[in-house]
């Protein structure tokens, strides 16, 4: 004997509708099923009354519903759209969680009205709410309007939360608004979607008018100026990535994606906090869904990225949030590829000369504010009249036995900060100076330290010639810099050069 | 009479000729390390566990080879006269092993591959000299080249001061100084080698390359190319795991011998091998030697391709296209499955296996190069790479910067 299990029809209406938590994912459901429906228009409206109700108004010109596909509208786990975003037919269910569901849709000639009242009330009262269907022949072209009365979600669907920035935000990065399907040209077509709120929800901006393509800021690849990195940007094109399985199906990965400093990140429809936002994304049906971001390896900071990796092999719960298939193969093969795609991003040229970048203008920035801490330490220094060595380093003793020894010149140090660059400040002959010491000069410079404001460079020893020569080759904190090891000198800078003279103290002590 | 002919390029990837007197090598090429001398007597090929096996292979001795010829493995071996005395001889012996060239042992007559015989700088100066059970040798440039020529060696090399990632400034300098002395002794001598000489250059990039040619071009009476046939890059052991200086290394030398123009000899890397061969010879490197195939057989491991190894009672043979997996005598010894196998039989089959992926991936590569196109090259590379996480960082760099950009071609407008 076989038996079928039993299905209690109204706890799993009940249960589909509470999967869905956030009330944004309302819009998500609607602009999936009218993107499904082929139209290029729709408009979102969201109203709430002076008791707090809300009412959601939906209207699309997309192709329509006819019975059937009210059928499979109001039904559970009965969608006929299999290739479509919404595949699993539950989508809709969220807007059982109301006191009532208005239908008007026009499909071939046909208008049909139908109302589902009390959903929720009734299926909490253990009762499958019905539907009423009305039909009339129109001369008019097809179209849906949904009317959602009373809407609630998860602890309420609270609309004093909702803000034209957050449903932006979650337009474009968590629905079809936020499509990169246009970039692979596959299947896409435009739609024109429209948010408006009621003034009692915010009335500070106008409603939002989007369409569904995930645009990147402008390209900006090699900007003028002294501090630009943030505004630096590049395209990384669309590419179709081919994934081969062990059992020889082959996937397609569509990656396209950017790279960019914070300003340019900022031209992103985003709002809340960016470090949740940027990275790798994993996609499908172009919609992202959750982050890859060990596709970049430790040795990158993934919030300089923005990618979208599209694969319909991934397979999502049932409310898009999570991927199902983590554990299998078809993952591994999927991310496998993308870290092999985003380590070669990761070589290009230009994003290596992008990191650069940075961190030279992030060392400007730390010199000039160094500058005005140094002109502190440089005024109490004057004021106390030079203070004696506070750190007994060699080379400090060093210093003092060259001055000692009838040098040509009188050093000695009058302050002396240990982990500073500029860590020690001379009284000389000519008054105070501003000095790096160090045991070996090529430790100094190994160490990338800035020259900016280094009046002289005192060492023990030079250190590692081949070392400095190839400093010398490479360039300097991006400026020309040649070490002059017979006179003793730095010549440092690109149009405005200096000469900063070594003090190599080995040979003058010891002799 | 040695020639060094290019026949192909592919980005600074070469293909080469190299003929000495005549045998003729295929560049890129890797000389496997043999230890001629193990000990033993010559009945025995001279002994030496593991590394006798070997020698049966390079031999062609029916028992160990199951009939089939795998000469093709050994056209060019490298041989160090530090490892002549590994096996604690006394001097007696040692005498009597130099007292013939190792092509006039009976054992070894058939042998026609190419011998480059090293100074084995790295290990004698460790050491200190040639240590066996009642003597200490120490040894110098000329004592080094009069074991190397006794042993009738194609290629022979100065003997090297190898210098250390660690040392200091002035140490390294030292050291450079006495390898140019010893190249500018070697050189005095050039006239007593019938075959080619290698010069040892020692530096992990271009100031230190440069240093290191100074110096030696400072002692020698004339211009490197005519003392010298060939450039031997020293001192990578020590960071042969770190493939991002191995190949800064290497193509800074290369840099340095184009500008000064040597680039018509062919480059050595000294005791590299395996996964980073394929990137050097993308940066035009022509040649190597290792003995990891035979250290990574006596520890166990089968390699599966140049980057992965397993323990030998996991590897499937069946995937391996080598001829050594390919016959059942030799997957029957791998898996231990015949009577009274010694451990050096098995390990010997697996050390000609490794040894076998090895040169298959020159070969490869050697018809790549053929084609002359670069890409196909980058291809190669990025295909072998694919699933080393930690490795495919460098390749691709050197891909993009060096043989195809990843980006810089495609069109960014689009849809
Ligand atoms: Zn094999």
């Amino acid at each position: 004997m076989h038996k079928t299990p039993q299905v209690n029809e109204v706890n799993e209406f009940i249960e589909i509708a509470s999967d869905f938590e956030d009330p944004l994912e309302v819009i998500r459901e609607a602009l999936s099923n009218s993107y499904d429906a082929n139209a290029t228009q729709v408009d979102i409206n969201i109203e709430q009354d002076d008791e707090g109700r809300n009412t959601l108004v939906i209207k699309d010109n997309g192709h329509g519903m006819d019975e059937d596909d009210l059928s499979s509208f109001f039904d559970l786990g009965n969608s006929n759209k299999n290739d479509a975003i919404g595949y699993k037919g539950h989508g809709t269910k969220i807007y059982y969680k109301s006191d009532k569901v208005r239908v008007e849709t026009v499909k071939d000639g046909t208008r049909i009205e139908s109302v589902m009242n009390q959903p929720w009330a009734k299926l909490n009262n253990r009762e499958l709410p019905t539907y009423s269907i009305d039909t009339t022949d129109v001369d008019e072209p097809s179209r849906t309007r949904i009317e959602v009365h009373g809407f609630r979600a998860g602890q309420g669907f609270d609309p004093k939360q909702l803000t034209y920035n957050k449903i932006e935000h979650y337009i474009k990065w968590k629905t079809i608004g936020g499509s990169t399907a246009w970039y692979f040209n596959d299947d896409f077509h435009e739609m024109e979607i429209k948010v408006e709120l009621s003034p009692s929800i915010d009335d500070t901006q106008d409603p939002i008018e989007t369409d569904n393509r995930l645009k990147f800021p402008a390209e900006n690849l090699d900007p003028d100026g002294e501090f630009v990195a943030e505004e630096m940007c590049k395209h990384y094109p669309p590419q179709e990535l081919t994934v081969t399985l062990d059992d020889s199906r082959e996937l397609t990965v569509e990656v396209v994606g950017m790279v960019g400093g914070k300003e340019a990140r900022n031209k992103l429809p985003t709002y809340g906090k960016h470090s949740a936002q940027f990275g790798i994304w994993l996609a499908k049906d172009h919609i992202k869904v959750e982050r890859y971001n060990d596709a970049i390896g430790a040795d990158n900071e993934f919030f300089h990225f923005f990618f979208i990796a599209n694969c319909q092999g991934l397979e999502l719960s049932a409310n898009r949030e999570k991927i199902r298939n983590k554990s299998g193969d078809v993952y591994q093969a999927i991310t496998d590829e993308l870290d092999r795609f985003m380590t070669k991003v990761c070589q290009d040229s230009w994003y290596q000369n992008y990191i650069e970048r940075r961190k030279l203008e992030d060392k400007k920035r730390s010199i000039q504010s160094q500058e005005s801490t140094l002109e502190e330490r440089l005024q109490r220094t004057r004021d106390e009249g030079g203070l004696s060595p506070s750190n007994p380093a060699e080379v400090i003793a060093a210093l003092e036995r060259y001055s000692a020894n009838g040098a040509p010149e009188t050093v000695r140090i009058a302050d002396f900060q240990m982990d500073d660059e500029v860590n020690a400040i001379l009284e000389t002959d000519n008054g105070f100076e501003n000095a790096a010491l160090h045991v070996k000069l090529s430790d100094f410079f190994e160490e990338e330290a800035a020259l900016s404001h280094i009046d002289r460079l005192i060492c023990w020893k030079l250190g590692d010639l081949d070392a400095l020569t190839k400093i010398e080759r490479s360039s300097y904190l991006g400026e020309p810099i040649r070490f002059d090891f017979q006179s003793r000198e730095v010549h440092y800078g690109g149009d405005t050069k200096r000469t900063i003279p070594i003090l190599e103290l080995a040979d003058s002590v010891s002799s | 009479m040695v020639s060094f002919d290019i026949v192909a390029e592919a980005g600074e990837a070469r293909r080469g000729q190299l003929r000495i007197n005549d045998r003729t090598l295929e560049t890129p090429h890797l000389f496997p390390v043999i230890n001629f001398y193990g000990g033993g007597n010559e009945g025995a090929l001279f002994g030496g566990g593991v590394h006798r096996t070997v020698k049966e292979f390079l031999t062609h001795d029916n028992e160990i080879t199951g009939g089939e010829d795998y000469s093709d493995l050994f056209r060019g071996v490298m041989t160090s006269i530090s490892s002549l005395a590994d096996y604690g001889i006394r001097e007696k012996k040692l005498d009597w092993y130099l007292g013939n060239e190792i092509r006039e042992w009976d054992c070894f007559s058939d042998y026609n591959g190419m011998i480059f015989a090293d100074s084995g700088g790295y290990k004698i100066l460790k050491q200190g000299g040639l240590e066996g059970q009642d003597f200490e040798k120490d040894i110098d440039q000329d004592k080094a080249l009069d074991i190397q020529l006794a042993l009738g060696p194609d290629i022979v090399v100065n003997l090297d001061h190898p210098i250390h990632p660690d040392d200091e400034f002035e140490e390294r300098i030292e050291k450079m100084e006495q390898t140019a002395a010893n190249a500018a002794r070697f050189a005095e001598r050039r006239d007593e080698v019938d075959g080619a000489c290698y010069l040892t250059v020692h530096g992990y990039y271009e100031a230190m390359l440069e240093r290191s040619f100074d110096l030696i071009e400072d002692e020698l009476s004339e211009p490197i190319p005519e003392a010298f046939d060939g450039i031997a890059l020293g001192s990578l052991v020590p960071r042969k795991d770190n493939v991002e200086i191995l190949v800064e290394a290497v193509s800074d030398c290369k840099r340095e011998m184009q500008q000064r123009g040597y680039e018509d000899l062919p480059l050595h890397v000294l005791g590299i091998s395996g996964n980073a061969m394929p990137l050097l010879v993308a940066v035009g490197a022509d040649t190597f030697d290792s003995a990891s195939y035979l250290h990574q057989a006596i520890n166990g491991k089968y390699c599966v391709n140049l980057f992965e190894t397993v323990p030998i009672d996991e590897a499937n043979f069946d995937s391996c296209e080598c001829r050594v997996c390919n016959d059942d005598f030799h997957r029957a010894r791998m898996r231990n499955e015949m009577e009274d196998l010694y451990q050096k039989d098995i390990l010997g089959s697996v050390a000609a296996h490794n040894l076998a992926v090895q040169q298959r991936e020159l070969r490869k590569f050697r018809q790549l190069i053929a084609e002359g196109d670069k890409e196909r090259v980058a291809e190669y590379l990025e295909e072998a790479v694919k699933d080393q996480k930690g490795f495919r960082k460098f390749a691709y760099q050197l891909i993009n910067e060096r043989i195809n950009p990843y980006f810089e071609e495609i069109d960014t407008t689009y849809a």
